[in-house]
């Protein structure tokens, strides 16, 4: 009996709430391809591409570039680099080239390697973090092989990143004629991430420098350690050094190139890089034939939308010219369906008449 | 000699076996036949525990996981995660870890706590007391120490602790009644009946001093069948024997009504009991969908390895260059050079297989799962489909076919009481070729007024009047009605016109009807009382007649019979049966004119049975006795030598006349006929009467498939399940659906593909044993056309999104493979490659397959020809699937090389500033992510507050936690290499015009397409939805469907 009660309870609580949700029956917007709608939008898209486009090439004409590629230039360095034993004997080269036209506004000086593989899967791994932001400079776990040298101290900083830098050095002189040489005035400032400079690479905290280092070793390939990096600036020393900290950020793609100096725009200069002879004089230590690769320096002005190259421009006016075109054949489908479907409608209509 | 020695070993323990399987005898109360008696083999027999869980404390864990892990997409989870640990790869175990992990607990606990609860019930079902007799006394033990051979008393409302045969009830007639709700869902009351010679030990002395022995056969789990006999021992004399039958058996799980209690003796215990037998778990069903989804599956394996084998073979191509193997900037460490080559490559190979083993995901199964679980609330809380006549709703008990719903070809249905609602309403009956039609019901009154007679045909002669009370009283006492005095009897069918508050209970609606309608023609049969049935003539005056016997019903001879003797001494046989198997065995009666009004009746749909009596003289109703007793006793083929002795029995009858019962349609029949539309659907009819299918099954098929309704008439439970598996197993191998209410559509319910039970009059045992449960047949149509398209819509996008979007995840991480010298580097960072599936694009598609309505509710369940669009699993065809995997490469290689040009050709930066490569790789990430919850947005037809919060929310914490991410120097990690690079890229402006472009590019191909395949080549359901027009659609066929006749009949 009682159980008999309580089934009944049960089954008139079984009855469903009458809710949208349960019911399936939410107020909705419903959204429906339409032939009008997919049209105009497919217009819209393709006029705002275009539009994109144009402009992007436009921007981009206005930036001058200019590549050296100087491993083959440099032929008599890159040959003494082979061998690993000729690594204290200093090589420089000197590139002379003519600048036809004024590279207006910021100038930007790149390197650019061929065929360096930085995002190697080992090699991106062999770093220490803990040792670059300055809290531990003995943790060198993930470094090997370059973690520990011969005698047995921790590497500072340790890992194949660290040890393989660049470590050329460019220096750009103008030839105002032809017995006056000027350096091109560089700074060395704001190449790298803020964010890098600040936060992520920190010196160990010491009276100076050499002794916060002390009880690490150098790289194996280094020519001098990390403290002496640049002993005139203390804010570029250490890990704190900008090249360095350029070099640590691994590129994505085996050719790539790395930003080394920005143009100080004075005296000469104020406007960017008049039109005239320069030379590249460069110290060549980094040694590329070993595996086949090359390096060059680029000199680059930018815009707003960033470096030379036309891809992006381009891109965008395909796209648009290829939406547009796929929205024009549509709408000729659209209305030749639609001709059909009246032609159809009409002929029933008679036929229905005619009964 | 050993080998001989050995060999009659095993031929006697054969032998043995072979005993035992036969039959087994037991001492009622344990106590020893005397001497004389024929020597039994003792057998062993399992205590009376039950235990119906999985698990035990001790072996949870290793079993269970066992069990998950025979899974094959766990397995192979687990391996790659096992990978991941052994070798050095650039993902981290957790990535593929921690889904895995919960995916295990989840369903480990959910499992553990199943079985949890299983083990109290089989604890609270083994421990609960049970009285039974030893040294006649009455003693309380635990229930699983009861032993075959113990004598059990049971009380009121108790259920009864193992299968035990009936010795004695506290009712004077040795009867008691059972309710088997809980074993087959018939709550009606049965009647059971005590050995005859035991009735009289109403006290537990008495039951103390009974001798016997009991032989019967191994337990089996058919529920309606038991075979046995009894010998009992008095004194000196010779052992009685008496047959037992199903009558005599109480079963486990069975419930004593309206007996004060009764006695009986263990024969089948614990897990021998009929109802362990009966608890075997039904076999899984697959759907459609998910047999795709592991072809696909399969697909993408092949896809892995071979993209990992590529990159494997390509990197030692690569490698074989000294100055790429181990350049200046890279040396190899000391134990690194010193392995083997082939080890290398080896784990090179697992290395590759692990960083692109996203392709196929944790997480499709978990969402997979989630949606069919979440989903089929749906069906449940559905208010269409609930009936508040009963209180009843929608039940499902599996969810894993949801979506086969949305793919049936072929429905089966049962007719009597599902498409008919088991209304039984008598009708007319016709005697000697007169036909009276009881005028009660007219104008919808009833009035239960007896000279309500109508009198179609000429008034009938004197001579007559006899035999029309003859036939009103045969039909009165030719049925196994009881009668509760009760109001509160569960599943009663109130005779609506009864003054007194008596209500029949039968387990075949037929035959109340037929007592009610002759009730109103004024004969009402009263009770069965000590033996004798009670009848309330026209004059209000009691006749008795004793119930010598019953020749009970079966579905092989389609009629039963009884034998009475009248108050003046003349024994009547009265049988009542299907007119085919009445007319060959009758030799009087006006046949030709009741053959004739019969048939008229069967085409008008109306349920027909004939009447014929005997009369017996006392000589031959010995025969008739010794017959019958002699066929009880029969241990062996005791059916079929039943059979011969009725068949001997009920012959040279007299026609009386005939009945014919009028079964109601539902209410919206023609609604359902709209289902049955057509060359897709094929409706097979079958009535429960039974009848051959024949064996030409070419033939059948061929006549099947060209139909659009089929009706099969008379069939047997067994052959409904036949003919579905007929059409289940052919050429095309169609989706087949079997709808039922009773227990003889059980059968064809686990048979076919989907099944489902009707909440019917005629016990819960279809709705149990279906995959889905509705109360009323209409219902079917909502189920079909709008939830199982739906739920195939829905579940169909999920797979093919989940592929996609993981072909768009992966793909560029493989063609990274080719930059980056092989060496397995990641292109994402380990956060994003944990996150992806987990959470910047699993909720979108989730409420994506719970809300999603292509088109409208309404619309779906107007136009049914809308669900041919999604026929034969046409959106997880081949076509269909490759085209997904195509877009999702296409798309990859958009995301991937349209970044690759920016960053090789020019400064991605206003400032002159260099990005590194985990720029790269959340610029492709961040595309792909906009990308692929932009692609759902697009597909997308039905946008409620939910869609948009949960896609522009998905979207939102994609760039909320990247800001995050980056934006915070997190101490747990051991690197800092996405410090700030989300931001760094979002600041530079040629990075979002990157951005927004590659997002374009990649959605603009599938747009066209779809705009163009839906211009050029609609199918109906987008016509519905440009046209979105609120036509009328024409009514299609509709059948008429009766028990007897229709177009094709087998």
């Amino acid at each position: 009996m009682t159980k008999m009660k309580k089934t009944s309870q049960i089954c008139q609580s079984k009855l469903p709430d009458n809710t949208a949700l349960k019911q399936q029956q939410l107020p909705a917007y419903r959204l429906q391809l339409s032939a009008t709608g997919v049209l105009s939008g497919f217009f819209a898209t393709g006029a705002f591409c275009l539009g994109v486009g144009i402009i992007l090439i436009l921007s981009a004409k206005s930036i001058k570039e200019i590549e050296i590629k100087y491993t083959k230039i440099c032929a008599n360095c890159a040959e003494l680099r082979e061998d690993a034993i000729n690594f204290d004997k200093e090589c420089t080269c000197s590139i002379p080239f003519y600048l036809s036209e004024t590279m207006q506004g910021n100038v930007y000086l790149y390197y650019k390697l061929y065929g360096f593989y930085q995002n190697l899967y080992r090699y991106i791994l062999s770093r220490s973090n803990s040792q670059l932001v300055g809290t531990d400079l003995k943790d060198v776990g993930n470094c090997a092989p370059f973690s520990k040298s011969h005698n047995g101290t921790p590497i500072a900083p340790c890992g194949a990143i660290a040890n393989s830098i660049f470590n050329d050095t460019i220096i750009l002189s103008y030839n105002l004629n032809s017995s006056i040489h000027m350096e091109v005035p560089m700074l060395r400032s704001g190449i790298t991430w803020w964010t890098d400079k600040y936060v992520k690479f920190r010196n160990p905290s010491a009276i100076n420098l050499s002794s916060a280092f002390t009880g690490t070793a150098k790289p194996p390939y280094w020519s001098k350690p990390v403290y002496e990096l640049d002993l005139e600036d203390t804010e570029n020393n250490g890990f704190l050094n900008d090249d360095f900290i350029v070099w640590m950020r691994t590129a994505a793609f085996p050719t790539f190139k790395k930003l080394y100096r920005r143009l100080n725009r004075v005296q000469y200069f104020i406007e960017g890089l008049p039109a005239g002879n320069y030379s590249f004089n460069i110290t060549y230590n980094f040694p590329v034939t070993r595996f086949k690769g090359e390096k060059s320096v680029v000199l680059s002005t930018l815009t707003w939308s960033g470096g030379s190259s036309l891809f992006l421009g381009l891109a965008y006016t395909v796209t648009g010219a290829v939406t547009w075109l796929a929205a024009f054949s549509m709408m000729a489908i659209h209305l030749m369906l639609k001709e059909k479907r009246t032609l159809f409608i009409e002929r029933f209509e008679t036929e229905r008449d005619r009964a | 000699m050993d080998c001989s020695l050995v060999r009659t070993l095993v031929h006697r323990y054969c032998a043995g076996e072979e005993n035992c399987v036969d039959s087994r005898t037991i001492y009622v109360g344990h106590r020893e036949p005397p001497p004389g008696a024929e020597a039994y083999i003792p057998q062993r027999h399992p205590d009376n525990r039950i235990v119906s869980s999985k698990y035990t404390f001790w072996n949870f864990i290793p079993k269970n996981l066992f069990e998950q892990f025979r899974r094959i997409a766990n397995f192979y989870f687990l391996i790659i995660f096992l990978v991941q640990l052994i070798i050095d790869t650039p993902t981290s175990p957790v990535t593929s870890g921690l889904p895995l992990f919960f995916v295990i607990t989840v369903t480990a606990i959910k499992q553990g706590y199943e079985d949890w609860l299983r083990h109290k019930a089989d604890n609270a079902m083994n421990q609960c007391p049970v009285h039974f007799i030893q040294h006649g006394k009455l003693v309380r033990k635990q229930s699983r120490k009861l032993r075959v051979g113990d004598i059990v008393m049971v009380k009121e409302d108790e259920t009864f602790p193992c299968d035990l045969i009936f010795l004695s009830s506290s009712r004077g007639d040795g009867t008691c009644h059972v309710t088997t709700a809980s074993l087959d869902g018939e709550s009606s009351h049965k009647t059971h009946y005590a050995v005859q010679d035991t009735k009289g030990f109403h006290t537990e002395e008495d039951i103390d001093g009974l001798h016997a022995t009991i032989e019967c056969e191994q337990p089996q789990p058919d529920l309606y069948k038991f075979v046995g006999r009894i010998n009992v021992y008095s004194d000196r004399n010779d052992p009685v024997v008496r047959p037992l039958g199903s009558e005599n058996l109480l079963l486990r799980g069975a419930t004593l009504k309206n007996t004060e209690k009764i006695f009986g003796v263990a024969i089948y215990t614990g897990m021998e009991t009929k109802m362990a037998l009966n608890y075997q778990s039904k076999s899984q069903k697959r759907s459609a969908v998910e047999k795709s989804m592991n072809v696909f599956l399969i697909v993408y394996l092949c896809i892995l390895v071979s993209k990992a084998l590529i990159n494997t073979v390509l990197k030692y191509v690569w490698q074989s260059e000294p100055f790429r193997d181990e350049p200046w900037y890279n040396h190899k460490t000391e134990s690194e050079r010193q392995r083997n080559l082939f080890l290398r490559a080896f784990t090179d190979f697992l290395a590759f297989m692990v960083l692109f083993n996203y392709i196929i995901p944790v997480s499709m199964y978990v969402t997979v799962e989630m949606q069919k679980f979440l989903g089929s609330y749906f069906i449940t809380w559905d208010e269409d489909m609930f009936d508040e006549d009963t209180g009843e709703g929608p039940l499902v008990n599996t969810s894993d076919l949801n979506e086969e719903l949305g793919q049936v070809e072929y429905v089966f249905t049962d007719k009597t009481g599902t498409l008919t609602e088991n209304n039984m309403e008598f009708k007319e009956c016709c005697i000697e070729g007169h036909v009276y039609v009881p005028h009660a019901v007219c104008n919808g009154q009833v009035l239960p007024d007896a000279s309500g007679i109508d009198m179609i045909d000429s008034s009938p002669g004197a001579g007559a009047r006899e035999r029309e009370e003859l036939f009103f009283r045969a039909l009165c006492l030719c049925h196994t009605i009881q009668v509760k005095d009760d109001d509160d009897v569960d599943g009663p069918r109130k005779s609506p016109d009864s003054g007194k508050s008596c209500v029949y209970i039968s387990s075949s609606p037929d035959e109340v009807a037929l007592v009610e309608g002759i009730q109103r023609l004024g004969f009402t049969y009263l009770r069965l009382k000590e033996n004798y049935m009670e009848i309330l003539n026209r004059e209000n005056g009691v006749e008795r007649f004793e119930l010598l016997e019953i020749l009970s019903f079966d579905s092989v001879r389609r009629r039963m019979s009884v034998i009475v003797r009248s108050a003046t001494g003349e024994i009547y046989l009265f049988c009542k049966g299907a007119d085919s198997s009445i007319f060959p065995r009758v030799i009087e009666g006006k046949v030709d004119q009741i053959r004739s009004r019969v048939e008229r009746n069967a085409v008008e749909g109306l349920r027909t049975l004939c009447v014929a009596y005997k009369r017996l003289i006392p000589e031959e109703y010995e025969g008739v006795c010794t017959l019958l007793q002699a066929a009880k006793v029969a241990l062996q083929d005791r059916e079929k030598k039943l059979a011969e002795a009725y068949e001997q029995i009920e012959k040279d009858l007299i026609l009386l006349g005939a009945t014919a019962v009028e079964d109601r349609l539902s209410a919206d029949m023609q609604d359902h006929g709209l289902i049955i539309d057509g060359a897709a659907l094929s409706l097979i009819m079958k009535p429960r009467e039974d009848g051959s299918c024949g064996n030409y099954r070419e033939l059948f098929l061929e006549i099947c498939r060209n139909c659009s309704a089929v009706l099969c008439c008379r069939m047997a439970p067994l052959q409904k399940a036949q003919i579905v598996k007929l059409i289940k197993l052919s050429k095309e191998h169609p989706i087949t659906l079997a709808i039922g209410d009773g227990a003889n559509d059980v059968s064809m319910i686990l048979e076919a593909h989907v099944g489902i039970g009707v909440i019917g009059k005629e016990g819960r045992q279809a709705a149990r044993n279906s995959d889905y449960a509705i109360p009323k047949f209409k219902h079917l149509k909502k189920m079909l056309l709008v939830h199982g398209h739906l739920y195939y819509i829905r579940i169909s996008e999920l797979v093919q999104y989940f592929f996609y979007k993981n072909v768009c995840f992966i793909f560029p991480q493989f063609l990274y493979q080719f930059f980056c010298g092989f060496s397995q580097q990641t292109l994402y960072d380990t956060a994003y490659l944990t996150l992806y599936n987990i959470s910047f694009t699993s909720l979108p598609i989730l409420l994506y397959s719970l809300m999603e309505q292509h088109v409208s509710i309404d619309t779906l369940r107007r136009d049914p020809s809308l669900y041919r669009d999604i026929a034969k699993n046409a959106l997880l065809r081949w076509r269909v699937f490759i085209y997904w995997t195509f877009l999702g490469v296409f798309d990859a290689l958009v995301f991937f090389f349209g970044a690759y040009f920016m960053f090789e050709n020019t400064t991605v930066t206003s400032n002159g500033q260099i990005f590194g490569n985990w720029t790269f790789g959340t610029l492709v990430f961040t595309v792909m992510v906009f990308t692929v919850t932009l692609k759902l947005a697009l597909d997308t037809h039905y946008w409620t507050w939910i869609n948009h919060f949960v896609i522009w929310g998905s979207l939102l914490f994609y760039v909320v936690f990247s800001l995050l991410w980056g934006g915070i120097i997190w101490p747990f990690l051991s690197y800092q290499r996405m410090y700030f690079v989300f931001i760094q890229m979002l600041s530079s402006g040629p990075a979002w015009l990157v951005i927004i472009l590659l997002i374009t590019v990649s959605l603009l191909p599938d747009v066209l397409k779809k705009v163009l395949c839906r211009q050029l080549w609609p199918s109906a359901t987008e016509k519905v939805q440009t046209e979105n027009q609120c036509l009328s659609v024409e009514q299609s066929t509709v059948f008429m469907l009766s028990q007897t006749s229709s177009s094709l009949s087998f």
